[in-house]
């Protein structure tokens, strides 16, 4: 049967149009209950089967017999936890639920379309919509949302009334779950079973941890009543939305503190310019926003601006009713400050959309005993803590556990969450990074089937088929050189005199956009994945391994398929003529760098892959020098390695990277490839090229570091050359050539580590560098390597980007077929926007995990004496670096229960004055290091001021770091 | 306009059957032919109807649009008239039909020039800035004579079908507007018709004047006279077509018929479109398969 639906809707433009759809009523539609022999059998398409024909679902006091269970939309997308547990089963799904919750939250879609599919669950979705006897029109005077609960009330009816036709002995019933008290009255005046989800799980008397992973939503009057309200009210939607429009309400994001958890930052998405930062300080005004939440807010009156404190504060506060104790807290940021400090400040007046995520942390047990009601702590730190319900509290305690956010009352000091899942006791290797891995949102589930099934088939060769639009290059001397351990080989490189006096130069990379075709399901899960990412001792591949380290991966010895770019230079290294092929090689030897190193340094090797090492290396330093000479910076960041024990793979030593001359010669070559293959790809596609830029730093991004130098200056004379380099560094710091030669400049004989420190510092200075659509972006420019244009073409096992260069260059050349997403600007404006994001969060987890590792170090060291440097000085802080172990920590001058040293804080020099110490930025300072585990959740290296030691505080155990991870903008990977 | 060729013979019998009242399909002078109205036959219109007149068959859609209101009149909403003629005949297709369809447009425009006609005011969503568009697409299906009565009526039919969804303008202390739109499906703008015109056709042929010529009739007759009449019986607005001449003793006579005519002509269509309505969504659509 035909009907149609029709409904009215506005467009974007602002045109009101009527939309009709036909919309086809069937009375074939099986109410997938097994026992049922009414309903045509499902097809045997190998879907997940539906509900079992003896529900044998946990046994319920309040309905003995088998039922089914049928929720409503709100209780699915509250109580999606509780549905996904393994003890609830035989549900059936409506059709106009799914489509709501779909609506209303993609998330929790996606969550209940996988335990749809799962067969376990006995989940079973009813087109309800579409069956003739359950479909309803909206009658007159009904909202959509009423004539939804009516539809599934009506589903419900039909439901029971079906089961009822059964010729069985028992019969099957079917329980309708809702939190909504109107909807229940109706249902239970219609004759429906109708229960709360609190009621219903609260009476599977055989499972009662299904309690504490109840959402607490219960009505917002209710909450009301008891307790004193804390928070002033959230403005609704519409006006928010009418308030962003005329201007009085800014949107923007809303990024928490990781330092402070009183203060906030709301980035206004606005348009060019507009984009500026809000501060947002105290607890009202920060008004129950959580971190990443798109927020409104008000700006306040010019003369209630602040400046952004450099206190570090932290909420431990055991107790809520300790308001009056946070209002001192407030007061401690709002001690006098610079008027040129003040920024726009404002505060939070709604919340346009949450973004809450379940977060991982660990339970802070209530001190009262048999206290249900704990207090949660995320391990995010700028997540507030949250409060759950639960009788485990004891079980829980010392696990790394998952709990998600319901709500925020106003009189609530924090957010309402409930308990999800238990990853593993804390401080456990596999849980730190299991809680590492999902705090990053890294995809590290195992590959599916679906993915695995287009993977090429074992035993695998090169065909005739493949050699059609390839070279053969397997006589070439190709080699690779690669750190220790590497199996995702994914560059080689030759290097041979030619005829004619000129040197011929090929970097060969990994074809990996042969085995990976666009559009299938491996294609999808790597541009989900994005980038690989390198844990300490684990690496999450982008791609599954038997392409990772085998079919790609160009090891010695096997023929491969490569990607060639194929150079003609000169003895000056000037590029004659560049040349892009598809490609078999076959590499003769995987080298590593200290290998590789010892072949060009050795006077007796002489065979071919030496020479042709050789050769490559001359270039790579005439390129080097080339490219220094056009402006390239060359920055430091400490960078960590651990050698692990064998057997437990705990770490036992701990040292910077090293880097040798082969390290830099394989850099210079990748570089070049990168921005020949730039070239050749944006010539061929103005529009779609994807590239990869770094854009100029603000120059008040170099205010921190101008001031540090001058400092330096100030009080030792001795930097006097210095001091010039930085004067000019003043004005010069729009040009990346200027400034790279101030650096080069700023030596000092007698503190040799200052130019690294300079050069960490400048690195902080920096912008991320980004992907993007050169269709999209006008400004091409890469700072860091002073190229007007760049790409990332060398590494395609491991990063997506370089897949989607490599296709482009494929068509370009003539090698491959193009297909429609590739040339949609849009498209890939938006895939380079989950890169971006992929990768910066591949790196925060690298980072998080070389800190766990680094506390496991000192878990065993016990407590070491090291040097260490003053990197930035806060209010009431200091942060230092120890080169030693590339390890940089904050220090507090302040303890609850010790009287607070005086404290002086000139923000001009930076400089901290402690009692008649006076550290500042670049001082030498000795400090002990050792791990402090009082705090499970976060385990802090604890630091000890030992070099210049304070007067007046005898106890300098009174002084704590902890190690931290900065948001040091990306390093530069030149690979 | 399809035409049909006549012999001399058979002109002269339709018009010597005209003058005994007689026609060549049994009406009499002032008879319409049977004709059948269907509205809410577009789903995707705001309004819409289909009206067959004997051999004529006319399909009206109407389109509620946003747009901004006229200078003049800032706080009415307007229709527009658009006549597509171009499946009638071969002669007729692509821009052929177009001088035709911009003729019976015109003609349209004038019947609704008068103010009375629609509410133009009840179209006006905010003053100078936002008011409804009523786009009036005619179709002409089959041409088989009287197609200016049929256009009216359909129109008639249509206007009558047409729902409107309702908007609110909210207006914030700085002055900035927002357009809301109900999300009740059933909550919209009817339009009064009770003064929407129809067009009655009176043909002049031999000394009698008939209504609702067939083509043949058309064939015979020099000229004709356009008279449309509200409900009430007013005439709004009339046309001569035809190469002919008419005297003025005659006209007065066809507006007479004309009234007389129209008036019952606008009882029985409004019997018939409340008939309709009362049926309610249940009444089982005819279409285009009927």
């Amino acid at each position: 049967m035909l009907t149609s639906r029709t409904f009215v809707r506005r467009t974007r433009a602002g045109a009101v149009v009527k939309v009709v759809r036909e919309h086809y009523l069937r009375d074939d539609i099986a109410c997938g209950a097994a026992a049922c022999r009414l309903c045509p059998p499902a097809a045997a398409n190998g879907s997940a089967p539906g509900p079992e024909a003896r529900p044998s679902g946990p046994a319920s006091s309040l309905c003995p017999g088998p039922h089914f269970l049928l929720p409503d939309t709100n209780l699915l997308l509250h109580q999606i936890d509780i549905l996904e547990d393994p003890v609830i089963k035989n549900v059936i799904v409506l059709q106009t639920v799914l489509q709501e919750v779909r609506h209303r939250s993609a998330p929790v879609y996606k969550r209940i379309r996988d335990v749809i599919q799962n067969p376990e669950k006995h989940f079973y979705s009813f087109t309800n919509e579409h069956h003739r006897e359950t479909y309803i029109e909206q009658t007159r005077g009904e909202t959509s949302n009423d004539r939804n609960d009516r539809a599934i009330r009506v589903a419900v009816k039909w439901y029971n009334e079906h089961l009822k036709k059964i010729e069985d002995e028992e019969k099957i019933q079917v329980v309708f779950l809702t939190n909504d008290r109107t909807n229940k009255e109706k249902a239970l005046e219609e004759g429906i079973t109708a229960y709360t989800c609190e009621e219903y799980i609260k009476s599977l008397t055989a499972n009662p941890e299904l309690v504490d992973r109840l959402a607490c939503v219960s009505d917002e009057g209710k909450e009301l009543e008891g307790g004193k309200i804390i928070f002033p009210e959230h403005i609704p939607l519409s006006k928010l939305q009418q308030g962003i429009k005329s201007g009085i309400y800014l949107q923007g994001t809303y990024r928490a503190n990781r330092e402070n958890y009183l203060e906030a930052t709301v980035w206004v998405h606005g348009d060019g310019e507009e984009n500026k930062e809000i501060i947002v300080q105290g607890l009202k005004h920060l008004n129950r926003a959580i971190h990443e939440d798109v927020v409104a807010v008000e700006l306040l009156a010019k003369n209630e601006w602040v400046a952004p404190s450099s206190v570090v504060l932290q909420d431990d506060g055991q107790n809520e009713e300790d308001i009056e104790n946070e209002e001192e807290k407030e007061n401690i940021l709002k001690t006098s400050v610079n008027k040129d400090m003040l920024r726009p400040t404002g505060r939070v007046v709604g919340i346009i959309k949450r973004n809450w995520r379940p977060y991982c942390g660990m339970l802070s047990k209530s001190q009262i005993k048999e206290a249900r009601r704990h207090l949660f702590t995320p391990a995010d730190r700028r997540i507030p803590r949250i409060r759950i319900e639960t009788r485990q509290a004891d079980t829980l305690e010392g696990q790394r556990i998952i709990v998600a956010i319901d709500g925020w009352p106003r009189n609530s000091r924090y957010p309402n969450g409930h308990f999800v899942r238990n990853l593993g006791s804390a401080g456990d290797k596999e849980t730190e990074t299991e809680v590492l891995l999902l705090e990053h949102d890294v995809p590290h589930q195992a590959f599916s089937q679906a993915v695995l099934s287009f993977l090429p088939k074992m035993p695998w060769s090169i065909t005739e088929e493949d050699m059609k639009h390839r070279e053969d290059l397997r006589h070439l001397n190709v080699c690779s050189v690669d750190p220790p351990g590497c199996t995702d080989i994914d560059d080689a490189l030759h290097c041979r005199e030619i005829g004619n006096g000129n040197l011929e130069v090929g970097v060969h990379i990994a074809d990996v956009s042969h085995f990976i075709r666009p559009g299938n399901a491996l294609d999808e899960e790597s541009v989900k994945r994005g980038t690989t990412v390198y844990l300490c001792e684990k690496r999450i591949d982008m791609v599954p391994e038997l392409l990772s380290s085998n079919l790609c991966s160009l090891r010695s010895n096997v023929d491969r398929l490569a990607f060639s770019c194929i150079w003609e230079m000169n003895h000056k290294a000037e590029i004659l003529k560049t040349r892009f092929t598809k490609s078999v090689i076959n590499s003769k030897a995987s080298l590593t760098y200290a290998e590789a190193q010892l072949r060009i340094d050795s006077t007796t090797m002489n065979d071919d892959i030496t020479t042709s090492l050789r050769g490559l290396n001359k270039l790579a330093k005439i390129l080097k020098k080339k490219r220094i000479d056009n402006g390239a910076l060359t920055l430091a960041s400490p960078e960590v390695r651990f050698h692990m024990d064998s057997e437990t793979h705990d770490p036992i030593d701990m040292q910077t990277k090293e880097l040798k001359e082969t390290n830099s010669m394989v850099e210079e070559f990748m570089l070049l490839a990168n921005i020949s293959v730039a070239q050749k790809i944006y010539d061929e596609f103005p529009e779609f090229a994807l590239l990869r830029k770094h854009p100029a730093p603000p120059p008040s991004n170099y205010d921190i570091l101008v001031k540090a130098a001058k400092s330096k200056a100030i009080i030792l004379t001795i930097f006097a050359s210095f001091f010039l380099s930085f004067q000019n560094l003043e004005i010069r710091t729009d040009s990346a050539k200027a400034l790279a030669e101030s650096l080069d400049k700023a030596e000092s004989p007698t503190f040799p580590y200052l130019n690294t420190l300079l050069r960490i510092l400048t690195t902080r200075c920096m912008m991320q560098a980004v992907y993007f659509c050169s269709g999209m972006d006008n400004d091409f420019h890469h700072y860091g390597l002073a190229s007007p244009i760049y790409t990332h073409f060398t590494s395609p096992i491991r990063r997506y980007a370089d897949i989607i260069v490599h296709r482009l260059l494929a068509v370009a050349i003539g090698a491959d077929r193009t297909y429609p997403e590739l040339t949609d600007k849009h498209k890939l404006a938006d895939m380079c926007k989950n890169l971006n994001y992929r990768h910066k969060m591949a790196q925060y987890a690298q980072r998080a995990s070389v800190a766990f590792h680094t506390q496991l170090f000192f878990k065993t060291k016990g407590v070491v004496n090291e040097d260490a440097y003053i990197l930035f000085v806060r209010k009431n802080a200091i942060v230092v670096l120890i080169p030693k172990y590339g390890l940089e920590g904050t220090v507090f001058f302040e303890e609850k229960d010790k009287p607070t040293p005086k404290l002086e804080y000139n923000s001009e020099v930076p400089s901290l004055t402690v009692e008649d110490t006076t550290l500042c930025v670049f001082d030498k300072v000795k400090v002990n290091i050792m791990l402090d585990d009082s705090n499970i959740q976060h385990q802090k290296m604890r630091m000890v001021l030992v070099e210049p030691k304070i007067l007046g505080s005898d106890m300098p155990a009174s002084l704590s770091a902890e190690a931290s991870t900065k948001d040091e903008p990306e390093k530069k990977k030149k690979k | 306009m399809a035409s049909v060729v006549l012999s001399e013979a058979e002109k002269l019998y339709i018009v010597h059957g005209v003058q005994e009242d007689l026609r060549v399909d049994g009406r009499g002078c002032e008879d319409y032919r049977c004709a059948e109205v269907e509205t809410e036959v577009v789903s995707n219109t705001s309004g819409s109807a289909r009206v067959k007149l004997g051999e004529t068959d006319i399909l009206v859609g109407i389109k509620a649009e946003m747009g901004t209101p006229k200078l003049e009149k800032p706080d009415e909403g307007y229709l527009e008239f658009f006549v597509d003629c171009s499946s009638n005949s071969p002669e007729l297709e692509g821009r052929g039909g177009e001088e035709l369809g911009t003729d019976i447009a015109n003609t349209l425009y004038r019947v609704f020039s008068c103010e009375n006609s629609v509410d133009l005011k009840s179209l006006c969503i905010d003053p100078k800035e936002h008011c409804w568009v009523l786009y009036v697409d005619v179709l002409l299906l089959e041409c088989g004579g009287n197609i200016f009565d049929a256009i009216s009526v359909a129109v008639k039919a249509a206007l009558f079908n047409t729902r409107i969804p309702k908007v609110r303008v909210l207006e914030d202390e700085e002055g900035t507007k927002e357009i809301e739109l109900s999300d009740d499906p059933y909550d919209c703008i009817r339009l009064n018709v009770d003064e929407v015109p129809c067009i009655v056709t009176l043909s002049k042929i031999g000394y009698r004047h008939v209504v609702d010529a067939t083509l043949q009739e058309e064939a015979c007759s020099l000229a004709s006279l356009l008279i449309s009449v509200t409900s009430k019986g007013a005439i709004t607005s009339m046309k001569k077509v035809g190469k002919g001449s008419l005297d003025p003793e005659s006209i007065f006579e066809m507006m007479e018929t004309g009234q007389r005519v129209g008036k019952s002509l606008h009882i029985a269509l409004q019997k018939i479109l409340d008939e309709e309505e009362n049926l309610g969504t249940s009444r089982p659509k005819v279409g285009f398969l009927g």
